[in-house]
């Protein structure tokens, strides 16, 4: 991961939050687990903007369980009108 | 600087109801034991586990232990037993805390150690205060941290008693610059400090190594989690409800103990009947607790409480009258709902004695907060805007009563460019506190671009605020971006006074970008530029551009224009207040009287600088400590030279580490100790200050290192490495004294004279006089002793006032020779006699040990013409030719030269006569 592009990251906090708490983490979208956790999924703008989204999760006391990087993965429907070009492989 | 909150000091009042933790509170206690070491106690928890309760509940108990031996004591124990010492751990020793409660703004170190000291101030360790002084002003490079630290340490260690102080919410810090005086501070931790920290998040401090020593004490989330007995206590006897062990034990469960947690829990269930369902939907959930149970205790307020406590989540400190004017609602009083929110334990803080004000509970306020969106409407538009009138509505009660920082952060807040601009702009906001500059210069940063479009002054106040932090990147494309908005404007000839003031603001802006880049020129113009377009006031920037003027004049040699630059601006400075400006300026003022010789003033001038300065000075006034050296070594009282010479280099080293000051200074003290006759030692330091200055690529400081490096050569009698010096570089002086090395007096006169006259030209009266020395001393060389004694004598009559003595005691044996022909000749007797007297005093020059330094019987003029031609190889013969003398004559003067020198041959003699400096 270099350390200043965007990344996709995944933040998983035990208990969970309703969707009123999307704006507060920055626009991450929330999804509740059945085993009682949140995945708060969605792009951040570099390393310093995850910094600060764990400094909200450690001063609302949740408690953080894992932070992962998601690959955004190609996109499922070609565009129309554009030339034929090969995937490039997605470079870590 | 912002007024000093003394709610950050406050020491939280131990609240009445309480869930006694005696273990707890034995282990905090233990630290303080007689006979360990000093060290720290850490309590690192998430938020919501107690932590500020339990720290201010010990220091309650050990307040009363004290008191209670107190009592004790006076009445029985001391009739008993003089002597007893008393058992109870931390009774007998603490009796004094200093707290600090962290926030933010206490990332910038000077702010932090303001308010450090501001603490320790409250126990009774007092810190001069020149020493706070040196912490207000803003200016680009930080404050000497370890110079301050060391005194404040110093300080305390005098103090007599044991002493706790207590940090709060340090994970606020981010701060390297804070953590490393943190460090600093412990690693030189006094015996009778107790440092404890608390805070969310393990702080960047070497917890490691005070581990493996034993000094550090730590409780962490699983000692403060409430056991099942401590949760029983709460919610029974404190918060009288009444429940069974069984759903207790299932609410332990669910908050694993969380404080805030059961607190919250414990009052959605007082005063219901059906606990029972509560707790059910409670445990069952696995909704976020805090979430769950403030939205449950919400619902339990009456609605003008519940809109009290979502308004008024977005303000970090709250007071009645504050409160009223963000709600605006005539039927409730502030300061009632306060007081009544502290006794229903709704998460409530005071922060004074007189319950004047108030905070949240972070992790309240916070929940309260992302709530109040939501409640104010279901369209988030308009939800912002009814939230950023409340912030508008805050701004403009802080703005009312003179808190101009909180007033910018509610503007910020509130989107309101206009306000936020105001209070930055007009009234001068960022120019009176470091600290208030980082979320200034934080909120610039955050603006788009066609948010500055329509403010083009932003940009130049961006630009001005990033230079006082000493950052220049992205300043001239800041100002470039403001000029294209202004284009058009700038047209006009009758431009109106705020765009006079943009323009000039823009110039004094780059005024100081050129200093940085060392360029004269551009100084000079535009700090001319912008004197001319400023219209009158704006005290600050006008200094400025006076200062960089006053200097660039300086370093141009105008000296007049220099001086009425410099002390405009110290007029100025000293009306408005800024000492720092005025100390910048007096400096620069002292600098052209030393320049113009007028010694005396200039040495007044820069004690002035030092007692301006007080006593813990910023790195700046390390140039007054130099000067005032330099005059004490031209009055050759090389002692106290020396002393001021430390102490410059002791400032100057106390800047960031791309800053070249200190060579000047090193170079200063290795002159010193040639002086003081130890050419070695003096060469050495030369040698490892040129090796500093290659190292960092320091390349305006070149030329003094090689002029230094010439004058050291020449002592070594180094002559060719010397000569290849003065080649490579523009060293007028050095070049002159290679030249008559060399036995090229011709040479040096032609260097000289040209060098004297640019002096005279330029009125720098001080290098004149210097020239003039040298110049007789070359006159001399040269066989032209009438000449010499006159030249002496002139410079002489320019001396006398100023009572210069090493100038002429520097030019050595040669000047020595000189005097005594002048004062053979009668020229000022009691100046001459002086000068002499100084003579003798010189220690030998160590490669003079062989030979006295002054002969016993000077060579005669004619005596120094035959030995002239003798060192130009000429025989007795031609000698005689050139001089139309006797061959005999000839070797008549060659024996009683010989036998002066003490020499036996030609040879011998020419050496002899060189290193004594005679030709």
């Amino acid at each position: 991961m270099n350390a200043d592009q965007p990344l996709v990251c995944q933040i998983r906090v035990k208990s969970h939050l309703d969707s009123d708490w999307t704006d507060w983490f920055d626009g991450l979208t929330i999804t509740r687990e059945e085993n009682g956790d949140t995945l708060l999924t969605g792009p951040l703008a570099d390393q310093a903007a995850l910094h600060g989204l764990l400094k909200k999760v450690r001063d609302l006391g949740l408690t953080l369980v894992s932070v992962n990087p998601i690959d955004p993965g190609p996109s499922p429907t070609p565009e129309i009108g554009r030339p034929d070009v090969p995937e490039v492989s997605q470079s870590r | 600087m912002e007024k000093l909150l003394s709610t950050k000091l406050y020491i939280p009042p131990s609240r009445p109801k309480l869930v006694a933790r005696p273990r707890l509170i034995r282990q905090l206690s233990e630290a303080l034991s007689p006979g360990r070491t000093p060290g720290v106690t850490l309590i690192s928890a998430p938020a919501g586990f107690g932590k500020t309760t339990l720290v201010s509940s010990w220091i309650y108990d050990l307040r009363l232990m004290l008191d209670d031996v107190r009592a004790k004591t006076s009445s029985q124990e001391k009739i008993a037993n003089p002597d007893s010492q008393i058992e109870n751990p931390g009774s007998s020793i603490v009796n004094r805390v200093a707290w600090l409660s962290l926030d933010e703004g206490d990332n910038d170190p000077a702010r932090f150690l303001v308010y450090l000291i501001s603490a320790l101030k409250t126990i009774g360790i007092n810190i001069e205060e020149g020493q706070l002084a040196s912490l207000h002003a803003p200016q680009p490079q930080p404050p000497p941290f370890e110079l301050i630290l060391t005194s404040l340490l110093n300080e305390i260690l005098t103090f007599p008693d044991d002493f706790i102080l207590v940090l709060d919410d340090y994970h606020v810090i981010d701060s390297q610059a804070v953590d490393k005086a943190l460090t600093f501070l412990l690693e030189h931790q006094p015996p009778k400090m107790h440092l404890v920290i608390a805070t969310r998040e393990d702080p960047s401090l070497p917890l490691a190594r005070l581990r493996a020593h034993g000094q550090l004490t730590e409780l962490r989330a699983a000692d403060l989690r409430f056991t099942l007995s401590e949760a029983t206590e709460f919610l029974n006897r404190v918060m009288s409800l009444e429940l069974s062990a069984e759903n207790i034990a299932a609410l332990e469960t669910r908050t694993e103990g969380w404080i805030a947690g059961l607190q919250l829990a414990a009052l959605s269930m007082q005063g219901q009947k059906d606990t029972a369902s509560f707790i059910q939907s409670f445990t069952g959930s696995h909704h976020f607790v805090m979430d769950y149970l403030v939205e449950e205790v919400l619902q339990r307020q009456p609605e003008h409480i519940q809109i009290f406590l979502l308004h008024t989540s977005i303000l970090k400190r709250l007071c009645g009258p504050l409160c009223d004017a963000v709600l605006l609602d005539p039927s409730v009083s502030g300061q009632e709902t306060l007081e009544y929110l502290e006794r229903a334990n709704l998460f409530i803080v005071p922060l004074d004695d007189e319950r004047r004000w108030y905070r949240y509970h972070h992790l309240f306020a916070d929940l309260l907060r992302q709530r109040l969106y939501k409640s104010m409407s279901s369209s988030a538009e308009d939800a912002e805007v009814r939230v950023n009138e409340l912030n508008i509505r805050a701004s403009q009660w802080f703005e009312d009563q003179g808190l101009d920082l909180e007033a910018f952060h509610h503007a910020a807040a509130a989107n309101d460019l206009g306000r936020a601009a105001r209070l930055v702009q007009e009234k001068g906001l960022p120019l009176h506190s470091t600290s208030a500059m980082a979320p200034v210069l934080k909120w610039l940063a955050s603006l788009s671009s066609t948010a500055l479009q329509a403010r083009p002054s932003l940009w130049v106040t961006h630009a001005a605020l990033l230079l006082a932090t000493g950052q220049t990147e992205g300043v001239e494309e800041k100002l470039q971006a403001a000029e294209v908005v202004l284009a058009p404007v700038m047209q006009d000839p009758s431009l109106d006074e705020r765009i006079r003031f943009l323009i000039g603001q823009i110039a004094a802006v780059r005024s100081t970008l050129a200093l940085t880049r060392y360029d004269i020129k551009g100084m000079l113009y535009q700090s001319q530029r912008a004197l001319e377009y400023l219209p009158p006031g704006h005290a600050v920037v006008r200094c400025t551009a006076l200062w960089t003027m006053g200097y660039a004049c300086y370093l141009q040699r105008d000296l007049s224009r220099a001086k009425r630059a410099y002390l405009e601006a110290i007029s100025i400075s000293q009306a408005s207040g800024a000492i720092f400006t005025v100390i910048l300026a007096t400096i620069g003022l002292a600098n052209v009287q030393e320049a113009e010789n007028e010694l005396h003033q200039a040495a007044a001038t820069y004690r002035r600088v030092l007692h301006l300065a007080g006593d813990q000075p910023q790195q700046i006034v390390h140039d007054a400590h130099l000067g005032l050296a330099r005059l004490l070594y031209e009055w050759n009282d090389l002692e106290a030279a020396e002393r001021h010479g430390e102490q410059a280099l002791q400032l100057a080293r106390q800047y960031e580490s791309f800053i070249d000051r200190y060579i000047i200074c090193e170079l200063f003290l290795a002159r010193l100790k040639l002086a003081q006759g130890d050419v070695g030692a003096a060469a050495a330091l030369v040698t490892k200050t040129a090796h500093s200055v290659r190292q960092k690529n320091f390349v305006h400081r070149i030329p003094e290192v090689a002029d230094a490096q010439v004058l050291m050569l020449l002592h070594q009698d180094n002559l060719a490495a010397a000569a290849q010096l003065v080649q490579a570089h523009e060293l007028p002086i050095a070049r002159a004294r290679v030249h008559l090395a060399q036995g090229d007096p011709t040479a040096a006169l032609a260097v000289l004279k040209d060098w004297r006259q640019q002096a005279e030209l330029t009125g720098w009266e001080n290098e004149r006089l210097k020239t003039m020395a040298l110049q007789a001393v070359a006159q001399r060389a040269n066989g032209e002793i009438d000449q010499a004694v006159q030249t002496l004598g002139d410079a002489l009559v320019l001396a006398e006032a100023e009572g210069c003595i090493r100038t002429f005691v520097d030019e050595g044996v040669p000047m020595a020779q000189l005097l005594s022909e002048a004062s053979a000749r009668g020229t000022m007797p009691d100046y001459v006699a002086k000068l002499l007297a100084a003579f003798e005093t010189e220690p030998l020059k160590q490669r003079d040990k062989a030979s006295s330094q002054l002969l016993v019987e000077p060579l005669s003029q004619r005596e120094l013409e035959v030995l002239q031609l003798i060192a130009q190889g000429l025989s007795n013969d031609e000698i005689g030719k050139r001089l139309f003398l006797a061959l005999d004559t000839v070797k008549g003067h060659n024996r009683r030269i010989f036998d002066k020198l003490q020499v036996q041959r030609r040879t011998e003699a020419v050496a002899r006569a060189r290193k004594l400096g005679l030709i």
